[in-house]
């Protein structure tokens, strides 16, 4: 039935995929989390010790900026919509999670400092926060995911600012922070509502739970969740509606869930980052982490790293954390490098420094090149030989 | 697994037993009148041409039939399926593929994944098995990318799986395209100009796929076309379209000796007719 032409190589030929016993599965599933937990958690034994309190802040830094440039990755670089308003998520996540650990703590321990020390009791709820954290903002996330359906491009990106200008400005309006048990069981209406999360000040007093495990745990989280999906027909899917929206939907991808899905995951994510960054000590959350510079950073170091290259991002962040360190003393200048950068990458290398690749794809140019110059062979296991 | 089907035997009549039937639809766009009244009976495994001068609406009827544009009036069925006020992700989910006249593939995906996005179609495992690897994604997706190698197998792209799409050659990406919709596994398969831009060696090893593309997968073909000697060639009905109006329906002999239809091509390429 199959006349000359489509080649007739066996159709059965494709390897049958490997079996794996239950444990194989699961073992294949869970090790590289089991990997990220070990070495976060070798790094908080070790790290602090040998580098100091200042590097071990920049390491941290780096971290919470990886959890928040990879997740927005996920939605300007693998779905290829523009938000502005990724520090949103990173404030909404992080007065929630502020709220829960520091008047949880006032509830259940009469104070709201720390309590316990490495995974103990205090760290516990901490990081039952920061996932609540997370939560709230997934829900936000489906909400400002929505015009996503009918804007595009610089809309979006105008709406998902507003979002965090206005989530900006909400925050200004709340109450101060209520430090005691006593006026806690005291307070009324007034002094409940807007939540006494500090105003214009910031959240200030929470307990500093945040050190190197926790941050390279979700750090890890995010990783592996990143990699899984750009490697699965979810992550194709996103790329496809970056790629061509027409087609997509043409090929039956369902763009309007893919697009608020790629918002709901990198809010969780920035709103789990943000429980991370509220609890960080020397950092005081306030309203400000919601506005447009914070989230012009990260938007930063996804276009830097690549559209897509999760490794690119990463490397991305962690320069974007470690320069303005280094460069402390010219840091009324960083806006303006930070724009000169933006400009300087649009006009050289707009697809970023690894464009849809990861660090180790990388391959000297010229063998791409060699394969487009090829053209249609004339004879072979083509079309009608 | 897509050779099971046996390929239709012989050019059939347009029965009632049509695969897709479309019946009476139009759509307007300002004052313009695209597409009015156009309706076609296409029976499973049945290989029909639709053609007309540049502007006639053939793209259009294809993006009525997707659920691009929502058709103002008529009915679209496909089986017992009612399309009607579909959107395009459910036209193709409902087994209508498409490819497009100016080449849209993704151009950032690789050709392999070009191919397994249409996976994603009958994929049942979702966000939460996904991200935890469990056993039955792992399965699903190792399916999906089998079947993916397969096609590209049969259309010799295989060993250019891992490059990305647009370094292929005009040709591989036109082929790629079709690739790519049969992914989906259609009922349907609508083509829309896949010749355009083919030299006539290509054009004839083309002719030669699409034939065979729907004796193989059994796959009821409906092809926009302006080269008309590949038309005449391959398709057992055509439909000529001039205006957003249907002027003439038959075979290739009554089409191309049909008055309507040269006039309707008068000064444009009534040579090739
Ligand atoms: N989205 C749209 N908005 C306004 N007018 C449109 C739209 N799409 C198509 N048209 C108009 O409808 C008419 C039919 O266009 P269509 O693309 O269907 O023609 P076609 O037969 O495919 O032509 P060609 O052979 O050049 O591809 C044209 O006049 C075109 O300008
Ligand atoms: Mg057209």
């Amino acid at each position: 039935m199959t006349q000359q032409g489509l080649a007739t190589a066996p159709l059965e030929s494709a390897r049958p995929p490997r079996e794996r016993g239950l444990v194989g599965t699961v073992v294949n599933s869970a090790w590289p989390v089991a990997v990220g937990l070990t070495v976060a958690a070798m790094m908080h034994v070790m790290l602090p010790t040998t580098i100091g309190p200042f590097y071990t802040r920049i390491v941290i830094d780096s971290g919470i900026a990886i959890i928040l440039a990879v997740s927005l990755n996920i939605v300007n670089g693998m779905t290829g919509q523009f938000s502005l308003g990724h520090a949103a998520f990173l404030a909404l996540g992080g007065y929630t999670a502020g709220m829960i650990t520091f008047y949880g703590s006032l509830l259940l321990w009469n104070s709201p400092a720390k309590q316990g020390g490495f995974l103990g009791s205090g760290e516990w709820l901490f990081a039952f926060a920061c996932l609540m954290g997370g939560i709230v903002a997934t829900l936000a996330g489906y909400v400002v995911g929505l015009p996503s359906l009918r804007l595009r491009g610089d809309y979006l990106a105008i709406v998902t600012l507003g979002f965090g200008e206005i989530l900006r400005v909400i925050l200004q309006q709340t109450r101060p922070v209520i430090d005691s048990v006593e006026k806690l069981k005291n307070a009324g209406a007034a002094q409940l509502w807007p939540p006494p999360v500090g105003g214009a000040v910031g959240f200030n007093g929470l307990p500093k739970y945040t050190n190197l495990f926790w941050v390279y745990a979700f750090a890890t989280f995010m990783l592996v969740v990143a990699f899984r999906l750009k490697r699965s027909s979810l992550g194709r899917a996103m790329i496809s509606v970056r790629e061509d929206e027409f087609a997509a939907q043409a090929m039956g991808v369902n763009v309007a869930r893919i697009k608020v899905l790629a918002f709901m995951i990198a809010a969780f994510f920035a709103g789990l980052a943000g429980g991370l960054y509220a609890h960080e000590s020397g950092l005081i959350m306030s309203p400000r982490d919601a506005g447009f510079q914070r989230s012009l950073d990260y938007v930063l170091m996804t276009v830097l790293g690549g559209r897509g290259s999760i490794s690119g991002v990463m490397l991305a962040a962690i320069i974007l954390t470690v320069m303005p360190e280094a460069l402390r003393d010219f840091d009324q200048y960083r806006l303006i490098v930070y724009a000169l950068l933006l400009i300087g990458m649009m006009l050289l290398r707009p697809q970023g420094l690894f464009g849809i690749h990861e660090v180790w794809d990388w391959r000297p140019r010229w063998r791409s090149r060699a394969a487009t110059t090829r053209s249609m062979p004339a004879k072979g296991g083509r079309p009608n030989a | 697994m897509h050779n099971s089907q046996p390929p239709a035997p012989s050019p059939q009549p347009p029965a009632a037993s049509s695969l897709l039937a479309v019946e009476n639809i139009g759509i307007s766009f300002g004052g313009l009148k695209a597409v009015e009244g156009f309706s076609v009976r296409l029976p499973a495994g049945g290989l029909y041409g639709l053609i007309g001068p540049n502007g006639a609406g053939k793209t259009t009827v294809f993006n009525l039939l997707t659920g691009v544009y929502p058709a103002t009036t008529g009915r679209i069925s496909l089986d017992t399926q009612n399309l009607n006020g579909l959107k395009p992700h459910e036209v193709a989910a409902a087994g209508i593929a498409r490819t497009f006249q100016n080449i849209r593939l993704f151009p950032g995906l690789n050709v392999l994944d070009n191919v397994q996005l249409a996976g994603q179609l009958r994929a049942r495992e979702g966000l939460a098995s996904t991200l935890l690897r469990t056993r039955r994604y792992a399965h699903e997706e190792s399916e999906i990318r089998r079947k993916a190698f397969e096609l590209l197998d049969l259309f010799g792209l295989q060993a250019r799986a891992e490059e990305p799409a647009d370094s292929l050659s005009y040709g591989y990406q036109r082929y790629l395209e079709i690739v790519r919709a049969l992914a989906a596994e259609p009922k349907v398969l609508l083509l829309d100009e896949p010749a355009a831009g083919l030299n006539s060696q290509e054009k004839i090893e083309l002719a030669k796929s699409i034939r065979q593309i729907r004796d193989r997968f059994g796959v009821a073909i409906l092809l926009i076309e302006h080269d008309m000697g590949l038309v005449m060639e391959i398709c057992e009905q055509i439909t000529v379209l001039d205006h957003g109006v249907i002027i003439a329906h038959g075979s290739p002999p009554e089409i191309q000796n049909d008055p309507k239809v040269i006039a309707a091509y008068l000064g444009s390429d009534v040579g090739a007719v």
